[in-house]
């Protein structure tokens, strides 16, 4: 099936990609951002926040956003 | 923001993606042209090397070369930023119903989200923030509409300290990767800009946030370390590590103002510690300052001391040593005997010690009559 996925990592990285049935987003985060960690990162699936185990639909937009990004001067 | 107000600001951001559109496309446009106007000249200088090299003017041939390497140099990076550009020129502006989606989610995620109608800006607030026990207050972050169209030529939002709590030696630096309210993005650079084009409201001001909630240590406006200053021992300015210097001898840190090097071996002391020589007035530290004249005692920096004395003793014992001279080389004048000479009234001298003393002024003597007067 189809989703959205975004990826503010980065460049950003915004396109559609095709995943398998009944997967949830813990298992999409591990597949797309392997050696990260979860808590490191802001997940939403159609701009809400949804638990580790939410199985993905057709055409969810997910959005991955680190919540640590190094500014400078 | 009621959702009539909702609908309405969606529209107007929606309004300006269209033409933040176009301006991607006058951008790819404008870097193109820079490309080519530096394949112009690279072309016309490497013509006019030829004609240099045809006549044998390797001077002009020498300055072409120059011209053209300066021109392949700046070209990759001209390349780059086209191909960067003409990459997202085809980023699809949303609907109005996703823009509106976009509010409403900013609105779940911040809680704090408003709409400046005299300034046309988006704004959200930030829970408040605390760095490395730092407290630095809420923030709020807002996206100006109507610059958000010059996207590629100015900074379409700003951050600005709800609660401000400055660096101590600079007010501008109320975060340490903010001043004068415009975020050095650093590494959220790109994600932000392409947020922003994409219209995707808030990953934008979660990106910012996300900013705002990290230190980087490596390169901040003003480290955390010296976020509250050190104030100077002496006077109480309140100065940065860079601009502080600390007293050898009490270890108090001082400014510039109250810091004295000393002058014999160049210790750093602060104005309490420090002494001065009392001929030069140059600062010494109190370790330097136990040299003294031998006869006076007053404190001297070595430059002053000659043979142990301050000038006014030595220049006191240099007279008293050539008043004695003097006095030793008249003592012995008087002790010799005269040899030879009449005397001015004609009488001749005699081996008595002391000289008959001649009646008339120095100098001068009467003419005498008589043998030799004639």
């Amino acid at each position: 099936m189809r989703i959205l996925y975004i990826n503010n990592d980065g460049g950003g990285f915004a396109d559609y990609l095709n995943v398998a049935e009944a997967q949830t987003v813990g298992q999409f985060f591990e597949k797309q951002m392997p050696g990260r960690e979860p808590h490191d990162y802001l997940i939403r699936v159609n701009r809400q926040p949804v638990p580790r185990d939410y199985v993905l639909q057709e055409n969810d937009r997910v959005t991955l956003t680190p919540t640590k990004i190094e500014g400078a001067a | 923001m009621n959702d009539k107000q909702l609908v309405q600001v969606a529209g107007m951001i929606q309004e300006v993606l269209l033409k933040l559109r176009k301006s991607r496309y006058v951008e790819c446009m404008q870097r193109l042209s820079l490309f080519m106007s530096k394949v112009q000249s690279v072309t016309h200088d490497s013509r006019r090397l030829g004609l240099a090299l045809s006549r044998d003017w390797f001077a002009a041939a020498e300055r072409c070369c120059k011209s053209i390497g300066r021109q392949l140099n700046e070209i990759p990076y001209t390349v780059c930023t086209a191909e960067n550009i003409l990459n997202r020129r085809d980023v699809k502006v949303p609907k109005l119903s996703v823009v509106a989606e976009e509010i409403r989610a900013l609105q779940d995620e911040f809680g704090d989200v408003e709409f400046n109608w005299d300034e046309k800006a988006l704004c959200a607030v930030t829970e408040p923030i605390t760095l490395e026990e730092v407290y630095l207050g809420r923030f709020r972050i807002a996206l100006y509409i109507e610059r958000l169209g010059d996207l590629y030529h100015q900074v379409p939002y700003c951050v600005m300290a709800i609660d401000p709590h400055p660096a101590a030696t600079d007010e501008a630096v109320t975060h340490p990767h903010v001043s004068n309210e415009q975020v050095c993005e650093g590494d959220g650079g790109a994600a932000i800009r392409a947020a922003l084009e994409a219209g995707r409201l808030t990953d934008f001001f979660t990106l910012v946030r996300s900013i705002l909630t990290t230190y980087n240590p490596d390169s901040p406006y003003v480290p955390l370390a010296d976020w509250y200053g050190t104030p100077c021992y002496e006077c109480g300015y309140v100065m940065d590590s860079e601009n502080s210097y600390y007293c050898t001898y009490c270890e108090n840190a001082v400014c510039d103002e109250c810091s004295a090097v000393c002058e014999s071996c160049a210790e750093v002391v602060c104005k309490s510690c420090a002494c001065a020589c009392e001929i030069c007035e140059r600062s010494l530290c109190p370790h330097c300052a136990k040299t003294k004249c031998n006869q006076c005692e007053s404190v001297c920096c070595a430059s002053c001391l000659d043979d142990g004395l301050c000038p006014d003793c030595k220049e006191e014992r240099d007279n008293d040593e050539e008043q004695q001279e003097t006095g030793d080389d008249k003592g012995n004048a008087e002790e010799e005997t005269t040899v030879g000479g009449r005397l001015a009234d004609g009488g001749e001298r005699t081996g008595t010690a002391h000289a008959a003393v001649q009646p008339h002024s120095v100098g001068q003597a009467p003419v005498l009559s008589g043998p030799l007067g004639q």
